[in-house]
């Protein structure tokens, strides 16, 4: 359990939330657009605060957004 | 402003803070690095009062050029990216911060005990002083590294 991964759709769902940018996601859940690309990476888990807010952009529950791979 | 919405990490940019640390990381190896490399290679003043004054004055000529780095640094990284440099912290840039201070502090104490505890036995003057700067400027650079590396590699936290 512990070497599993979370994953998510945030690339995705910017798409389809009219191509958002990273620096606009940002913007609106108060991150930098680097932050955006290194969680879109998997390079940086965020809080499960700044989860929540970034689920509430997109209108979608948290398990919409994150889940664990495989 | 800039169409960022295909952007993978490499292209979002580096973070302004990792640019930050790299300037500082710059200044301390240049400044205290020439520094050390002085001060050890001298040979020793006639007396401790001027051995003392050297110390202080190189230590000051340092201090100056490190100053003049991180601060000509900032202003290219500033220049170069300033709606970046505007963007508040957010919650990865304190994780990171707070991760970097805490990895220098390990470094910090493990210095002060050599400074503090070990060294009056056999040392003194400006000797442990020049120490005590050492064990400061590594815990600085560990800081730092620590900071570039979160931000190349990622941070879990």
């Amino acid at each position: 359990m512990a070497d599993t991964k979370i994953v998510n759709n945030i690339r995705t769902l910017r798409f389809m939330a009219g191509e958002m940018t990273q620096a606009d996601l940002g913007t609106r859940i108060g991150m930098t657009r680097q932050t955006i690309a290194a969680i879109e990476a998997g390079k940086y888990s965020p809080t499960l605060e700044a989860a929540f807010r970034i689920a509430q952009v997109f209108g979608k529950t948290l398990d919409e957004v994150f889940q664990w791979e495989g | 402003m800039t169409d960022t919405s295909d952007m993978g990490l490499a292209e979002a940019g580096v973070p302004f803070r990792e640019k930050s640390a790299w300037v500082a990381i710059a200044g301390m190896v240049v400044a205290y690095g020439a520094y050390f490399i002085v001060v050890s290679a001298l040979p020793r003043a006639g007396s401790e009062i001027d051995e003392t004054l050297r110390t202080i004055a190189l230590f000051g000529i340092a201090t100056v050029i490190r100053l003049l780095i991180l601060g000509i640094g900032t202003l290219v990284i500033r220049s170069g990216s300033p709606a970046d440099a505007r963007v508040p912290s957010d919650e990865r840039d304190r994780a990171i911060a707070g991760r970097s201070a805490a990895f220098a502090y390990y470094v910090l104490m493990a210095g002060m005990i050599v400074v503090g505890i070990m060294m009056p036995f056999n040392a003194h003057g400006v000797a442990i002083t020049n120490a005590a700067l050492f064990w400061l400027v590594a815990a600085e650079i560990v800081r730092y590294g620590t900071t570039i590396s979160a931000y190349r590699r990622g941070w879990h936290g």
